[in-house]
């Protein structure tokens, strides 16, 4: 077990620095986008391979950061029957949720999308519109994305483990410190208090 | 047994659809479990051709791609760089002098607020922890009434989600298949009317209870004559130039809403930095967060295509279409009926869950039965807002909860939601009624978006040749399906699998 929690937190580490470098692909996402419709306005400069690394960096973030959101706790759930259990019956669901429900779907489809990308790459693909970028990149992100999230769905689950056998801390636990609503409403208040 | 599957397969799934998601796993997994349990049922019983499985990664591919999703990411990061800017607070400042004198002024000010909020903004936590940390004390020292002044500002709070630029009304274009500009020009009357709305409540309240909302005595006026015109003037150019920048620019067709959502996200940068209120922690968090919220928002929707995927393989659409064109009262029964089944849902749903997984069964029925689906969206986004206020779970309540002080109790809370959520009904009604208000922004025709319209109809290509008994299948598709590259192939496994 000592060895699977070893692993489990290098997992860990891996996606969190994944997910730490990922978010800085929304600034520029941000400034290419309103880049490209500020040049077409005023110089009627325009391409396509603009328009299309913006939802290459779009997927880049949604799916290379499906792992990181996960670590973090942050994938939505309905939480009406759920949250009537003990700590003890959540992590209980969680683990027969990550066996039966994210892992076989998330293998299906990196196992489903690594075909599509190497005909990708074999007939190097290119984008449909004139000036586009080559395909595989996208391609090459669903099963590499998914991976991630198979990787990090097993660390959750030696967590989990874990925490049942009471040899790690409940890995649902959101870390110390206000939540972004909380800095939102200590902010108002300390400009309050300045006026 | 297996007789009983194969023809009850429909329910079947969403039944197992309902207790998955019950669990309390992560819904977008739950999803698209069903999707593939099912699917390797199905393929077993042989319901849906065994090559079904080779449509997954196109269902991917179908999301990254998809221009209209991309716009999530940047009204978010704008919402959350503007948030910390300061623009609330100096607008609930300013406004509330200039409306104070007047009865019930504090509460016109909230909603006026509000609404100008969720034309920039579009945070209903936002928006409703600004409100709640700067006008409540305000209205509570002057003596409003305490479930008014709750009730004023979780309602105007969320204002954001039917007021242009809203993310609910992306979605909504994006599950329906029209386009997000559309969207945003029919949503904006209904948008107006229910702010007058909350207004008219106010009015009644200042002139049948005075006492609820008194108006504001002088000494609690520090501003007045020019120099409050002055402040009032300045604090309305940053939210109005951003409203240019983004509502402006879409409409008057100069950028995508997609780029407008950028432009508003480098506006509200450039702003927080000339206000010096842009730290590198503030950024990190608004990309983190925006990351995040990205993340699980595009992931319902994969949990969704996956699910999908199945359940239109075994004909679930028209198992749906069937329950819902059967309904007395034609058009009005389904509308009415839709929406009643939308407001109970969304006790339990949020919003991305109900859009993802609720709209898209509803909307191919709508169109069938000739509604127009711009009207449709804007209806259900009205509906929707009403989540963030359903007492116990509304968001907004507890949100206002969170920053409201310990005199005000959770049931004040509770009851003071309680005249706005009738509000919003009536507005639904009011919708349904006056449909002019949401086509009178649009052109004659409206212009359907045929790349939007291949993606929301692709599903309904699957199952032609089988029709179940006593499932009133129409033979015909509709036109744009049959340019969906998508439906050649699943026909031809269908095939495949027949023989």
């Amino acid at each position: 077990m000592n060895a699977l929690l070893k692993l489990s937190g290098l997992i860990d580490a891996l996606t969190e620095r994944v997910g730490k470098s990922l978010i800085w692909l929304v600034l520029i996402m941000t400034i290419i986008s309103a880049g490209n419709a500020v040049m077409r306005y005023t110089i009627h400069y325009s391409s396509n391979a603009f328009l299309e690394i913006q939802w290459y960096l779009f997927s880049a973030i949604f799916l290379l950061g499906a792992g990181y959101t996960l670590k973090k706790n942050e994938h939505v759930r309905i939480d009406l029957v759920a949250g009537k259990f003990s700590k003890r019956g959540q992590t209980w669901i969680d683990i027969f949720g990550i066996i039966f429900f994210l892992m076989p779907m998330a293998i299906a489809i990196m196992y489903l999308s690594w075909p599509v990308f190497m005909l990708a790459i074999e007939t190097n693909e290119q984008s449909n519109n004139a000036g586009g970028l080559t395909v595989w990149p996208a391609r090459l992100m669903v099963p590499v994305g998914f991976f991630l999230l198979v990787l990090q769905g097993l660390s959750e689950l030696i967590k989990r483990v874990g925490f049942l056998k009471g040899l790690c801390p409940d890995p649902t636990e959101k870390p110390k410190g206000p939540t972004a609503e909380e800095e939102l409403a200590l902010a108002i208040k300390a400009q309050k208090g300045e006026l | 047994m297996t007789e009983f599957l194969i023809n009850n397969m429909a329910p079947i799934i969403f039944a197992f659809m309902v207790i998955f998601m019950l669990v309390g796993f992560p819904v977008a997994f739950a999803l698209a479990a069903n999707g593939v349990v099912f699917g390797l049922i199905g393929i077993e019983l042989g319901l849906i051709g065994p090559q079904i499985f080779q449509a997954l990664p196109d269902r991917v591919f179908g999301v990254m791609s998809n221009d209209t999703l991309l716009a999530i990411p940047f009204f978010t990061f704008m919402g959350l760089i503007l948030e910390r800017s300061g623009m609330a607070e100096d607008l609930l400042d300013t406004i509330g002098q200039l409306f104070g004198p007047l009865r019930g002024g504090l509460a016109f000010a909230v909603i006026f607020v509000g609404a100008l909020l969720a034309a920039t903004t579009g945070v209903v936590a936002a928006s409703v922890i600004s409100m709640g940390l700067i006008s409540l004390p305000i209205m509570l020292r002057y003596g409003y009434d305490k479930r008014l002044a709750s009730g004023v500002i979780a309602a105007s709070g969320t204002l954001a989600q039917i007021i242009p630029p809203s993310l609910v009304l992306i979605i909504m274009a994006d599950q329906l298949g029209r386009s997000v500009g559309d969207m945003y020009k029919g949503a904006f009357i209904p948008g107006f009317v229910l702010t007058g709305l909350y207004v008219g409540y106010v009015v009644l309240i200042t002139l049948f209870k005075p006492s609820h909302a008194p108006a504001l005595p002088p000494e609690a006026r520090s501003l007045r004559g020019a120099k409050l015109a002055l402040r009032v003037l300045t604090t309305l150019v940053p939210p109005l130039f951003l409203i240019f920048l983004v509502l402006g620019t879409i409409f008057l067709g100069i950028a995508t809403p997609t780029e407008g959502g950028a432009m508003g996200a480098t506006g509200a940068l450039i702003m927080a930095i000339m206000r010096k209120r842009l730290s590198w922690s503030l950024l990190k968090q608004a990309m983190e967060t925006t990351a995040k919220l990205t993340t699980f928002v595009v992931f319902i929707l994969v949990g969704a295509r996956v699910f999908s995927l199945t359940f239109y393989g075994v004909d679930g659409h028209r198992w749906v279409e069937h329950l819902l064109t059967d309904l007395p009262g034609g058009e009005i029964g389904f509308l009415i009926v839709t929406n009643i089944l939308i407001f109970f849902l969304a006790f339990f749903l949020d919003f991305f869950e109900l859009s993802f997984i609720v709209v898209p069964l509803l909307g191919p029925v709508a169109d069938k039965l000739g509604i127009d689906l711009i009207w449709f969206g804007v209806l259900l986004a009205v509906n929707m807002q009403t989540s963030f206020m359903h007492p116990p779970f509304g968001f907004a309540l507890f949100y206002l909860r969170s920053v409201a002080p310990a005199s005000i109790k959770t049931t004040d809370i509770y009851w003071g939601a309680i005249p706005f959520v009738c509000i919003q009904i009536i507005m639904v009604g009011l919708v349904i009624m006056f449909p002019q208000m949401v086509t009178f922004g649009l052109d004659e025709d409206v212009k359907v978006d045929l790349d939007k319209v291949i993606i929301e109809m692709q599903d309904s290509g699957y199952g032609v040749p089988e029709t179940p008994p006593g499932i009133s299948g129409t033979p015909e598709e509709n036109a744009p399906a049959e340019e969906d590259p998508n439906k050649a192939i699943m026909d031809s496994m269908k095939q495949d699998a027949a023989k």
